[in-house]
């Protein structure tokens, strides 16, 4: 049988974006503003990067190859994460000179926790049993991101001028590469008239109705449409961003992937 | 207060393992307010062991005994009068009665009928 | 008859036998209690130096959390350097209490370290180029500090055996999860293994220095004794190194390992292993912030507090009400 690519295509999707994301976030260890905060938001990636496994398990079971392969193996061009998952945590890298900004891994971390959990409340509806299954499992723990992200974006939207200036700063460059977050890519048409998960259309209203509502309650003026300026990553367009992630994280494993490590 | 004291203001943690279990101090952390307290306490002190509930207070709001405050906790061992072990004689009276004296488990489990 | 005077009659001298006394009776001592100076200095000293190190050891670590060699492998070392933030957390929370009294809080043991006045463990000093140096660390570093942690369990403050106890709970997942890095690398390829010896190579000596200097001519050994008198510490440090060679030593060989020292055995006689000495005053400069990647390390701790200033500025209750 041929491969459902709608199917895969959305499970990479899925995949990617956590797997990305908790990538820059594991750069973070150690380095965050505070140490009780270096904790909790280890765990948070690491709760991403275990849903990321769950997804990469999923097209393992389809043929797709090892978990671990599809993680640390594939071509930059096949990753279907958003491009503003993969970007750099700021200036420098996280061994040399972090320049690491906090205001743009809260706005980010927060926008991107609020899709995910309206992606994953589709996906619990999902025609693909294997997706409603992880789809709930990954919502108990989400709770909690929502939780911690939210309470950082609001208390540092509420706080002093600097932090506000960072703030807006950081929600303008989120804002305009959001859309590749809430886009489905190619498939789309697809990946809804199968049942797979509800249609872009449906989840980026409801994303830009809880935006609204928080950044009423922060005081602050909703920014105008959002964009998506640095490529489709849901179609293989990437920036050098990824690239450099990809070497990094696979460094070990490329040099021997037959190897147990 | 000084200002290098407000952002890392003294919370303590507490916490109930299950919905039955009492309220237990776990530790204490540095936050700025108690949201952020609360939300850094979860990871910090329950990354491995369930955990059903938890609270956060400020230190500063917690009225603790000192040393020799704690000298009032101290008491004789003069009080049966207020603990079973003051009635013991009553299990010889009951039995001139043909009767058991109740133990703690029938006293406290409903009695349904009288007969075991 | 004498009146029992109530415990702030007491004289200085009452007070410091009566807190001998609890501490001989095993008694735990807790932060408002009265305590000696000293006492609360060697507290400081040992406890503020075991929590930054937790903080700063995390960074070597670090270094191999995005690129460790799979899934499961990144999962596992970001919860094992999560843990050592954790254990710094922790510890220095029971510093912190310590030093309120003299007005110093996180902000100057921060500052301590960036000045060089607070010191932090040698191994955290040294370079750790491959996964082969993640492994090792995991299994031996650990290992030593859980030798180091364990004997102090039973410590007098009651706060610093309370975080211990919460820290040797998680050490047991750590010392597990080193030995299976380096068992995955020892059953490897030739490749493999010979990343573990040169790992093991160029962390031998460091690990002897762990534990510090034996003899009394050699510094800060007149601390080992007072921490030992207050029942913070129960071992010197010569007795946890030969435990650590006890516990270690026949495992290395055992996976056809080699310790870089062909002197080092087991002399039934004395029942003690004799070893290649390390060189102390090394051991001094790399602890003065002298080693192989000290000012890096300190540098990159530095760059991020500083960085994120503005975001413990935005949220101190004082900025905000200014």
């Amino acid at each position: 049988m041929a491969q459902d690519m709608a199917l895969v295509e959305l499970l990479y999707s899925l995949a990617d974006d956590d797997f990305i994301l908790a990538y820059r976030g594991s750069e973070w260890l150690g380095l965050a503003p505070h140490i009780e905060e270096d904790v909790a938001y280890s765990s948070i990636n690491q709760d991403m990067m275990g849903h990321a496994v769950k997804f990469y398990s999923i097209l393992e079971e389809l043929g797709e190859g090892k978990a671990d392969e599809l993680s640390h193996m594939r071509a930059p061009e096949r990753f279907r994460n958003a491009v503003l998952l993969e970007e750099k945590n700021g200036e420098g890298t996280y061994l040399e000179q972090p320049q690491f900004d906090w205001a743009f891994a809260v706005v980010r971390n927060y926008f991107y926790s609020i899709h995910k959990k309206i992606r994953m409340q589709s996906l619990k509806q999902s025609s693909y049993e294997p997706l409603t299954d992880s789809a709930s499992k990954v919502l108990i723990e989400l709770q909690y991101h929502l939780m911690h992200w939210e309470t950082w974006f609001k208390q540092l939207m509420s706080s002093t001028d600097e932090a506000k200036k960072r703030m807006t700063a950081a929600i303008e460059r989120c804002w305009n590469e959001m859309d590749g977050v809430l886009t489905l890519g190619p498939f789309a048409e697809e990946m809804t008239s199968k049942g797979y998960i509800a249609s872009e259309e449906e989840m980026r209203k409801k994303w830009l109705v809880h935006m609204e509502k928080t950044f009423e309650q922060v005081g602050a003026p909703l920014p105008g449409g959002l964009g998506m300026t640095k490529g489709n990553g849901r179609q293989g367009e990437h920036t050098g961003d990824l690239h450099q992630a990809l070497s990094t994280l696979s460094e070990v494993y490329e040099t021997n992937p037959a190897a147990g490590w | 207060m000084s200002q290098k004291d407000g952002f890392y203001s003294v919370y303590e943690v507490f916490s109930k393992k299950t919905d039955k279990s009492p309220l237990q101090h776990q530790f204490s952390l540095l936050a700025p307010n108690e949201e952020m307290a609360l939300i850094m306490a979860r990871e910090n002190f329950f990354r491995r062991e369930p955990v059903a509930d938890i609270w956060v207070a400020k230190r500063d709001n917690i009225r603790m005994t000192t040393q020799e405050e704690r000298e009032m906790l101290k008491r004789l061992n003069n009080k049966e009068y207020r603990e079973t072990k003051g009635y013991g004689y009553l299990k010889k009276k009951w039995r001139n009665y043909q009767q058991e004296q109740f133990t703690e488990q029938s006293l406290l489990s409903n009695s349904k009928g009288g007969k075991e | 008859m004498t009146i029992e005077k109530s415990f702030d009659q007491l004289t200085e001298e009452e007070k410091y036998e009566h807190f001998l006394n609890r501490i001989d009776a095993g008694e735990k001592i807790e932060p408002n209690d009265w305590m000696p100076d000293d006492y609360r200095q060697s507290l400081i000293r040992l406890i503020s130096m075991h929590g930054i190190s937790e903080i700063m050891g995390a960074l070597p670590e670090k270094e191999w959390v995005p690129k460790a060699p799979s899934l499961h492998r990144k999962l596992a070392i970001m919860a094992k350097v999560q843990d050592e933030m954790g254990h710094g957390q922790l510890l220095l929370r029971v510093a912190e209490d310590l030093m309120e009294p003299l007005g110093m809080n996180r902000e100057d043991i921060m500052q301590n370290l960036f000045s060089g006045k607070l010191k932090f463990h040698n191994v955290f000093h040294m370079k750790a180029p491959t996964w082969g140096d993640a492994g090792i660390i995991a299994w031996l570093v650990d290992g030593a500090a859980i030798i180091s942690q364990s004997m102090m369990l039973d410590s007098s403050y009651g706060p610093y055996a309370r975080a211990l106890k919460r820290i040797c709970a998680e050490e047991v997942f750590h010392a597990q999860h080193g030995e299976s890095i380096i068992m995955a690398l020892a059953e490897g390829t030739p490749e493999q293994r010979e990343l573990l010896q040169d790992a093991l190579n160029r962390w031998w000596t460091a690990l002897l220095m762990f534990f510090g200097p034996k003899s009394k001519e050699n510094a800060s050994t007149s601390h080992v004794d007072k921490n030992i008198r207050y029942k913070i510490r129960e071992k010197t440090n010569e007795e946890l190194r030969q435990e650590f060679f006890t516990k270690y030593v026949p495992r290395i060989w055992s996976l056809g390992l080699t310790i870089p020292d062909e002197t080092i055995h087991f002399d039934e006689e004395q029942a003690l292993w004799v070893y290649q000495d390390p060189d102390w005053i090394e051991f001094k400069e790399i602890v003065t912030g002298n080693g192989p990647q000290s000012k890096e390390r300190l540098e990159l701790r530095r760059i991020s507090y500083d960085n994120n200033a503005w975001v413990r500025e935005a949220l101190n209750p004082i900025s905000k009400a200014v």
